[in-house]
């Protein structure tokens, strides 16, 4: 591999923040960090990471919708795969599957919260190879 | 039973009398019109025997005056040219019947009981329209005794008959369904609902496989005349099987649907800060224990070191979100006692100050000796500035100053917290009260924080009639005054001092 892949971590969490940085740099990954949507989309125009892990919950309850949707309407960053990490489950009323409806795309995907460090780095390695096949 | 026997024959009238009496009858004579129309007019008569041939007044000019007089008594002519043209004639001017001269006693007695008989009928006629108008109006009584209690109900009333035309309704239902102008007795649902949904849920309660249902309910949201949530409850009335009608009444429930809304807003935020800083823990101890985040000892420390802190903020968390519901009870007993606050805040910053220390903080008090007592809970008080000092700590600089001013005014004792500290944008300014708000900024992104402290100072202040207010400058600090409402006036406590 000529260069290491780039994560883009978004979430007001600076825990979270901080533990999943130490964990994918650990697994090779080169990581970017944004503490909110802002934040994070002028992160996507500089760093151009492979992919983004994003959180829900940020400023506003649904931040993460928003700032995926801005991303998905863009030619040139819609095709980074997205992984929507969020502390409230379903049960408080959220479905994911129609939030984003016609916007998520075969490399997206989306966990609750706590999604422990190994599981993280499956659940990334997995998208990123789709996302290569997809290309 | 009273008969007036008037004639001007001497034997007619006696011959009447002595055919009459035996029977039971009270008989009275006259001799002619006049006096027999003044007897009349003085005693109650049920039945008159008239000749039509007399002097001064015949019998059809009495008959005239008898009539107006009272219209039941019975007339019945005694003539003794019993032609078919005098008979008409007096039965137009009301007779019941007549009696041809001469006659015998069996004729003029069975022409005299059937006058009585109908007399009898007639009255008894009366006496049950009478009763009748009576009970009616003891309905119509009882009916506008049932409108005053329909009328007074906050909830709306709708009732329509079997054929869906309105029979009943109520002030509440028009100014809830804007019905006013299309509101009539008589009118077909239709023409009164106008909102096809509300309509079809009505007509509902009209189909056949309703009547298994004693009432059904439904809710439905009004955007029009504003929007508003209304409970319908739809009864069908029947007797003895047979569909009467529809009775809907309508209840607004939109305030119970906003607080129902407010509390799972606010059970969802509680949830996400709850699991949060739990996913946080779990996440350091699970790096920790599999190794995932390297093998440097320094980081894996570092992680569980982070692991314990969010440990910690979650249990302020808790301890916050337990004084915050206590807050929200109305049943909250407050131990108000006049309160000197000097004491207060003196106490509270020497409690805090060795958290300012290790960030080289001043702390400056400018306290008078006493300070004009507040009516106060002296617990929420040292809550209250409790988490207003420690922000002044939290959120200042190194080697920065906390000052504490307590200035009584006219009608507010006044509190400043002040910080040298790092400010809030004007944009976050307004929500800072708010539950869970925390500023977002990376100066402060390591500072912990519940996002319950400044709610709970808000709340403490306005359960003791006071008001807090705030100015900030970004990089210069943050004053918050309290304004608490004193029990005297300045210019009467040093009177009395």
């Amino acid at each position: 591999m000529d260069r290491k892949q780039r994560i883009l971590l978004v979430d007001d969490d600076v825990d979270f923040v901080d533990l999943n940085r130490a964990v994918l740099e650990n697994h090779g990954f080169d990581v970017a960090t944004a503490f909110s949507s802002r934040e994070g989309l002028d992160k996507v125009r500089f760093e151009q990471p492979d992919l983004i892990v994003l959180d829900l919950m940020m400023e506003k309850h649904d931040s993460g919708f928003a700032f995926a949707k801005t991303l998905k309407k863009d030619p040139l960053y819609r095709t980074i795969p997205i992984l929507m990490l969020t502390a409230v489950s379903e049960s408080t009323g959220y479905d994911f599957s129609q939030e984003l409806d016609g916007y998520w795309m075969k490399t997206d995907d989306y966990a609750s919260k706590p999604l422990l460090p190994d599981e993280l780095v499956k659940r990334v390695k997995e998208l990123l190879s789709r996302a290569k096949s997809e290309a | 039973m009273h008969i007036l026997v008037v004639d001007d024959e001497r034997g007619i009238r006696e011959g009447c009398r002595r055919i009459l009496a035996p029977e039971g009858y009270a008989v009275d004579v006259a001799e002619d019109g006049r006096a027999g129309l003044e007897k009349v007019r003085a005693g109650a008569f049920d039945l008159i025997l008239v000749d039509l041939m007399m002097p001064l007044m015949g019998g059809i000019e009495m008959m005239e005056h008898v009539s107006a007089y009272d219209p039941e008594i019975i007339m019945i002519v005694i003539t003794g040219f019993a032609t078919v043209e005098t008979a008409v004639d007096a039965m137009k001017h009301g007779a019941y019947d007549y009696v041809p001269k001469p006659f015998t006693p069996d004729q003029l007695l069975a022409v005299v009981n059937r006058g009585i008989e109908t007399r009898r009928l007639r009255r008894e006629a009366r006496q049950l329209m009478e009763e009748r108008d009576q009970k009616l109006l003891e309905v119509a009584n009882e009916t506008s005794k049932i409108h005053a209690i329909v009328n007074s109900l906050a909830d709306g009333i709708l009732v329509f008959n079997s054929d869906k035309q309105l029979v009943l309704w109520n002030p509440a239902v028009v100014k809830m369904l804007d019905l006013s102008g299309r509101i009539e007795a008589g009118r077909a649902m239709s023409d009164i609902i106008s909102r096809k949904e509300l309509a079809e849920m009505i007509g509902k309660a009209y189909l056949s496989h309703s009547a298994k249902y004693t009432m059904q309910s439904e809710e439905i949201e009004l955007a029009a005349p504003e929007a508003r949530t209304l409970m319908v409850n739809l009864s069908p009335v029947r007797d003895s099987g047979r569909e009467l009608g529809v009775v809907s009444v309508f209840r607004d429930i939109t305030g119970l649907k906003e607080i129902d809304q407010i509390k799972s807003q606010f059970v969802t935020m509680v949830a996400h800060e709850l699991r949060a800083p739990l996913a946080a823990v779990e996440g350091y101890l699970s790096a920790f224990l599999t190794g995932a985040a390297g093998s440097d000892p320094q980081v894996n420390r570092n992680m569980l070191e982070r692991a314990k802190a969010r440990t910690h903020s979650l249990l302020e968390l808790v301890n916050d979100l337990l004084q915050f519901i206590k807050l929200e009870s109305k049943k909250v007993v407050r131990k108000k006692e006049l309160l000197d606050l000097t004491g207060v805040l003196r106490g509270t910053v020497e409690l805090l100050k060795p958290l300012g220390e290790e960030k080289g903080l001043r702390f400056k008090l400018e306290l008078p000796d006493s300070l004009p007592p507040v009516e106060a809970d002296r617990g929420e008080m040292e809550q209250l500035f409790t988490n207003l000092i420690s922000n002044a700590i939290k959120y200042n600089v190194n080697q920065g100053k906390v000052t504490i001013r307590a200035k009584p005014g006219n009608h507010f004792l006044d509190i400043k917290v002040a910080d040298t500290g790092v400010g809030i944008d004007e944009e976050s300014l307004p929500h800072i009260f708010e539950e869970f708000y925390r500023v977002s900024d990376p100066k402060t992104r390591y500072t912990p924080g519940t996002g319950l402290g400044l709610s709970i100072v808000r709340k403490i202040v306005e359960s003791h009639f006071g008001r807090i207010e705030v100015t900030s400058k970004v990089g210069k600090g943050t004053t918050f005054t309290v304004r608490l409402p004193m029990k005297q006036r300045m210019s009467e406590a040093r009177n009395q001092g």
